[in-house]
């Protein structure tokens, strides 16, 4: 007897979403150990933790059927970011969560693998719909639920001692990718 | 298209080596109840232990090989993990253990690090093998001992301190001392 899994893949514009893997290693050490990059996840992490955070990152697949994705570009094969859905054991609440390398901020491209993943979430696993959590300090993270059709449902402390804002996202309000990212805040 | 890994079950005389899985999550959570966790990094929160388990699965993915859940055969009841294992920052890959204690006295620790050293020369072609133990854990040192491991110095990790390096005989000292 053996144990199989297989992750879904998405496709984007200019994204490949896939489950994350060994060769995936690269983006996350220049994420995860990147202390300003970081701050908002938790780092700067070990090289050691960064490790064992892709590894858990890959179990939550196993354990959840859901969870992270990595944005591949499809021009030129590269990883710069994840994007996915978590709900570890502990944690009171599923949510988006997403993360980018420096450079490939300001591109869309998490909005634009979010939009997939949220309907990959309605539609293939049956959810009535999804959420994020942010920290209040957090303002591209808010700026993004904003552009995702975010409406703030609740407020809460978190199992890390940290409040957080709960939106609810709404696919079929998402602005389209490349939306004027500094004047969303208005808009409807 | 789709990402996709396998995990192989082995079975031996009395035990189901299998991949873990989230029904073990709760045998975790009971184990980390119990003072035996002194030895594993001490009690966890539930969100911890589930990381933990997590974390077996992804370094199977990671690396090809991992710890595998142990179960009785004739009962079914979950024992521990053990397999080989090397997250990174290990000195080397090393076969471990983590036994919940539910099973203690019958050597099945034993039979399961058997069949997972004999899977680390036979099928992952390793060439030598160690186990890191907490210098305080008499009975996982004990256990290293009946396997024909000896001491070779100490590891020091930057998060869980200074762990024995207990170094197991080679394929080929074993496969001479069967002959």
């Amino acid at each position: 007897m053996k144990h199989s899994r297989q992750f879904p893949t998405l496709a984007t514009e200019r994204l490949t979403l896939r489950a994350p893997e060994a060769r995936d290693l690269n983006a996350y050490m220049a994420f995860y150990t990147n202390a300003e990059a970081s701050s908002w996840y938790g780092g700067p992490l070990r090289p050691d933790q960064v490790w064992r955070r892709l590894a858990e990152d890959i179990g939550h697949w196993h354990l959840k059927g859901f969870g992270m994705w990595m944005l591949v570009r499809r021009d030129d094969g590269q990883s710069v970011g994840g994007v996915g859905l978590a709900h570890p054991v502990g944690w009171p609440r599923h949510e988006l969560t997403w993360w980018l390398l420096p450079h490939s901020r300001g591109t869309g491209l998490a909005q634009e693998a979010s939009v997939a993943i949220m309907s990959f979430a309605i539609n293939s696993l049956g959810w009535p719909s999804v959420e994020t959590h942010i920290r209040d300090g957090n303002l591209p993270a808010h700026r993004l639920a904003v552009r995702l059709g975010a409406e703030k449902i609740a407020r809460g402390t978190f199992p890390d001692g940290h409040d957080r804002d709960v939106y609810r996202l709404a696919p079929t309000k998402a602005m389209p990718f490349g939306a004027a990212p500094e004047r969303e805040e208005g808009a409807e | 298209m789709t990402v996709s890994f396998t995990i192989p079950t082995i079975e031996t005389e009395r035990l189901v080596l299998r991949a873990p899985a989230e029904a073990d999550y709760a045998a975790w959570l009971a184990f980390n109840e119990t003072d035996r966790t002194a030895f594993v990094g001490g009690r966890a929160s539930p969100n911890t232990v589930w990381r933990g388990l997590a974390t077996y699965l992804g370094h199977w993915a990671l690396r090809g090989y991992g710890m595998w859940a142990v179960d009785l055969k004739e009962t079914g009841e979950f024992c521990g993990n053990v397999g080989p294992w090397c997250p990174q920052g290990w000195p080397e890959p090393e076969i471990g253990w983590t036994l919940t204690g539910n099973a203690e006295g019958k050597g099945i620790a034993r039979e399961a690090a058997l069949a997972s050293r004999a899977y680390a020369y036979g099928t992952l072609g390793w060439t030598t093998a160690i186990s890191l133990i907490d210098p305080q854990n008499v009975r996982s040192i004990a256990l290293a001992q009946r396997l024909g491991a000896w001491w070779d110095g100490d590891f020091v990790h930057d998060e869980y301190g200074t762990m024995g390096v207990w170094r197991h005989p080679g394929p080929d000292a074993l496969e001479e001392a069967a002959s």
